[in-house]
């Protein structure tokens, strides 16, 4: 089951990296993202309040402008000189002018300012003596009213010597109660710089009010106004403050002057965003929900967790195309192994892919091919070996030999020569024994040059004086492997081919040695030699001549290369007419069972 | 199936019981955010629209306005041209429940009268809220507006402040059967309980010129009376106005109700001691956030009180009174 656990552990793996990586770089993404989206907002509001600070700021110069052109208007300078002269103005004259004309003058000068100046509710000069002249000429002073401190005594403070109030209700004249935001100016007597009383420029607070409305910052977002002691100049819920249904951080913001902070309110997170006007001191807050800022947030946020997701279908798809593409050969070649362990040689894997798996199956292909190969040339050489055994053995039987070892040995005692009659049978015994009496086809080589030796005393005895041989082997590599009856045919095929039927006598020695590695044996006769083409044919010729022991020379050769390889073999050295050397080369091993 | 494709298939299936699951919460996350038809509704229905004579309502509406940006609703004010008009009232609302609103704010202009009409609404499954004057009976889902009962009380604690015990006081209510008159009679007279000696109730209809005719005959026949307490705004005028005109300024102590223009300038002259001004702006406000509650389905009180003050010449320009009594003119 290692396979699957493979494609497991694949898609496994595939799914886990790709989703962690993807959250990984998506959460960096979207924080950065958050963040600038965050900054945008945060800028935006900024300029959005300082914006709103200009605007504030152009209306109330405006105002101290006209408060500064009034103040010194020849008429109205006139007007507070004429006064100054005589306190009872009714009666007085100034300039040859009635004090009367001279404040329908003033009040001219007012209506045409405040015509153009839409902006202005009033504008009122008030005097010390109680005296109060406004653009319109019916208004009357409200008995009621507190009548307004001189610049001097107010706290508040702006430039010029001039103050700027908050906000409120201007009960100054009767049966009028005004939202106005006043510019109070000192009023000085310039021809005897003497304080005369105060101007009052108030600008219509529905201006400021309509200027904080226009303004929208997020869904629900607004601004409000608070002066430098932290009252509220303008806030559109103004009423739900004072009932309690509403709150500021007032206290904060008024020690943030310009910048931002957030806070809680109502359970919704705010971010204030500050910007006073160093003109007026008043601090325009821009009040932002957070939740409004990022109202698309959520929105980022399905599609962040739609993409994770589709990205994880994917790669788990993915994961699972790869690992099937990486397993499903592994698996065929597994299951094929398998057969193979069954003993099926006869199957070809096709994996039908071009990569590495593709590659070993080709190479396993390969091998399986050798190895059926392998296996079926073992069959055929232990089949041979078997064949070459069985004859090497019908040859120690070979009756042809015996029967003509029996008629020499018949003759013999008809001969009276009983003695070498006697030798030559149990000599012929001995060659028998010998030959049977190890069952495998390998002895050592002690057995077999004794073995060689009875054969050649027995040839000596038939053949006398035509015959002479001599065995000369190495006593050391007597302990040494060979194969049973390699020596023997050589030796025969020497005498049957080489020496039999010559006139001198056949010389035959035997010769055994070591040379390195090897064993060598060499039979050298003195007969009639081969022709090369003779040579040739030796090997060719499965079949022993006549009257041989039946096995030919081409048997010895094959034995030698099935038990040893072919590297080994037998080798023929012949001039025609000089003799014959043949030589059998084998590996030198040494069998301490032997 | 072997294992794999047993896991391939949760995987693949868990991935897209995923997608759908988080469609679902955001979906339901941004349900009054996703669309703008998803905006709700609230029809209001005022008992007059003449704003300029009535700045009571002027400041109803900015409170309505003002929640309707707040709260993220669409509003529509509608209202007859004067408070008398109970037939266009009613009228009014048969064809504003025709586009099906989400909620209804309604001042009733009656009592009893808009009881069939506010059924109808109710019956069109329809959330119903009052705001300063309600229906008979318990048709409506809440009423929000003065305490009446509790600005009576204010009123004869006000009274007591100026005045000796045992002395002669009146009460001069507007409209009999009125569920505010009766309400505030009520809260003065179970204030003033054996601290004083009341008069019976007299009733101005709820117009200037028959306050001040009542209040100018009391004044000169009742050389007794010590303190007067006029239950409404034209009535408070009203009576303002006798005492203003006769020698008795000094004598007798007004406390009224409510804030035009002309109670609060004889407020500032100490004609009138003190007045009892309610908050018309928190009535519309909360009117429209207690009928979005309504909407999300939040439990409501069945009562919720606007609260009310006491205003005199003293505390009448406070910073945190200015915008009570004064309203910004446009």
């Amino acid at each position: 089951m290692k396979i699957r656990s493979l494609q497991l552990s694949i898609i496994l793996g595939f799914a886990v990296l790709i989703l962690l990586s993807i959250i990984t770089i998506g959460t960096f993404t979207f924080y950065i993202f958050n963040d600038t989206l965050k900054r945008n907002s945060l800028d935006s509001s900024s300029q959005v309040v300082s914006q709103l600070n200009r605007q504030i700021d152009n209306y109330i110069s405006n105002m101290d402008n006209i408060s500064q052109v009034a103040i010194s208007h020849p008429d109205v300078q006139d007007y507070v000189h004429g006064l100054s002269n005589d306190k009872n103005f009714l009666t007085s004259e100034a300039d040859g002018e009635s004090p009367s004309q001279a404040k329908n003058r003033v009040t001219s000068l007012f209506q045409s300012i405040i015509s153009v100046r839409k902006d202005i509710n009033s504008i009122m000069l008030l005097l010390d003596s109680k005296t109060l002249v406004t653009n319109n000429p019916l208004d009357q002073i409200n008995p009621y009213a507190d009548w307004p401190a001189t610049t001097s005594t107010r706290t508040e403070s702006g430039p010029f010597s001039a103050s700027l109030s908050s906000s409120y209700v201007q009960d100054i004249i009767i049966g009028k109660y005004s939202w106005v935001i006043t510019m109070s100016r000192d009023v000085y007597d310039f021809r005897t710089n003497q304080h005369r009383g105060v101007l009052l420029v108030d600008l219509d607070y529905s201006i400021i009010e309509g200027l904080c409305n226009s303004i929208q910052l997020g869904k629900s977002g607004y601004v409000f106004i608070i002066n430098p002691m932290g009252e509220i100049v303008y806030h559109p819920r103004q009423q739900l403050i004072y009932s309690g249904l509403k709150e500021e951080l007032i206290d904060k913001i008024k020690n943030i002057p310009n910048g931002q902070l957030t806070g809680e309110i109502n359970n919704r997170e705010v971010l204030y965003t500050t910007k006073t006007s160093e003109y007026t001191g008043w601090t325009v807050v821009g009040v932002s929900y957070l939740d409004e800022l990022f109202y698309n947030r959520s929105e980022i946020e399905y599609y962040f967790a739609m993409i994770v997701v589709a990205c994880f279908l994917g790669s788990v798809l993915l994961s699972y195309y790869i690992s099937l593409k990486i397993t499903r050969p592994l698996e065929i070649l597994r299951r094929s192994v398998q057969a193979v362990e069954g003993g099926n040689f006869d199957i070809e894997i096709n994996v039908n892919s071009t990569d590495e798996v593709n590659g070993l199956a080709q190479d396993f292909n390969i091998a399986i091919r050798k190895i059926k190969e392998l296996i079926e040339q073992n069959a055929r050489t232990y089949e041979q070996k078997r064949k070459h055994e069985l004859k090497s053995l019908q040859a120690q039987i070979n009756p042809h030999f015996l029967y003509n070892t029996l008629d020499s040995i018949i003759w013999m005692i008809e001969c009276g020569e009983s003695k070498d009659a006697i030798t030559m049978t149990s000599t012929l015994a001995k060659f028998f024994r010998l030959g049977i009496s190890k069952g495998g086809d390998i002895i050592s080589v002690k057995d077999e040059i004794e073995h060689l030796s009875c054969y050649l005393t027995i040839q000596k005895m038939r053949y006398k004086d035509s015959l002479d041989y001599s065995i000369d082997v190495d006593p050391a590599i007597y302990s040494c492997r060979t194969l049973k009856l390699l020596i023997q045919p050589l030796v025969e095929n020497a005498i049957y081919h080489g020496l039999k039927g010559q006139d001198k006598i056949g010389m035959l020695n035997v010769f055994g040695f070591r040379d390195k590695q090897d064993l060598v044996f060499k039979v050298v006769d003195n007969g009639i030699g081969m022709t090369s083409k003779e040579l040739s044919e030796i090997f060719n010729s499965n079949s022993p001549s006549k009257g041989s022991s039946g096995i030919g020379v081409k048997n010895v050769l094959d034995r030698i290369q099935l038990y040893f390889g072919l590297d080994y073999g037998v080798s023929f050295e012949s001039f025609k007419g000089k003799g014959t050397t043949a030589t059998i080369r084998l590996p030198a091993i040494i069998d301490s069972e032997l | 199936m072997t294992r794999e494709s047993r896991l391939i298939t949760i995987l693949v299936i868990v991935s897209i019981l995923a997608a759908i699951a988080i469609t679902v919460v955001y979906r339901k996350n941004n349900s009054i955010e996703v669309g703008l038809e998803k905006k709700p509704k609230i029809a209001v229905v005022l008992k007059t629209i003449d704003y300029r004579s009535l700045a009571f309502w002027q400041t109803v509406k900015d409170g309505i306005e003002s929640a309707g940006k707040d709260f993220n609703v669409d509003i529509s004010i509608q209202g007859p041209m004067s408070e008398t008009q109970v037939d266009e009232q009613i009228l009014i609302i048969r064809n504003a429940i025709k586009t099906k609103p989400d909620a209804f704010v309604i001042a009733a202009a009656d009592y009893d009268r808009l009881i069939p009409i506010a059924t109808e609404i109710k019956d069109a499954q329809i959330p119903l809220v009052t705001i300063d004057s309600f229906i008979n009976g318990e048709v409506a889902d809440t009423r929000i507006g003065t305490n009446n009962y509790d600005a009576g009380q204010k009123a004869g604690a006000a009274l007591m402040e100026n005045i000796r015990p045992g002395s002669k006081v009146v009460i001069m209510s507007y409209v009999k059967g009125t569920s505010s008159a009766i309400d505030r009679e009520m809260g003065v007279r179970d204030f003033l309980k054996g601290m004083v000696e009341l008069e019976d109730t007299i009733f101005s209809r709820g117009e200037i010129s028959v306050a001040y005719d009542q209040a100018a005959h009391l004044l000169e026949s009742d050389p007794e009376l010590k303190g007067i307490i006029a239950l409404n705004d034209p009535t408070t005028i009203g009576v303002a106005r006798a005492l203003n005109d006769s020698n008795k300024k000094l004598d007798v102590i007004l406390v009224g109700f409510d804030n035009s223009l002309s109670v609060l300038g004889f407020v500032e002259a100490e004609v009138v001691r003190d007045t009892i001004v309610q908050k018309p702006f928190n009535m519309g406000y909360l009117g429209i956030k207690t009928a979005v509650d309504l909407i999300n389905g939040k439990k409501v009180d069945a009562f919720i009180d606007t609260g009310s003050k006491v205003i005199n010449h003293q505390n009448m320009l406070l910073p945190e009174n200015q915008k009570l009594l004064f309203p910004v003119t446009r």
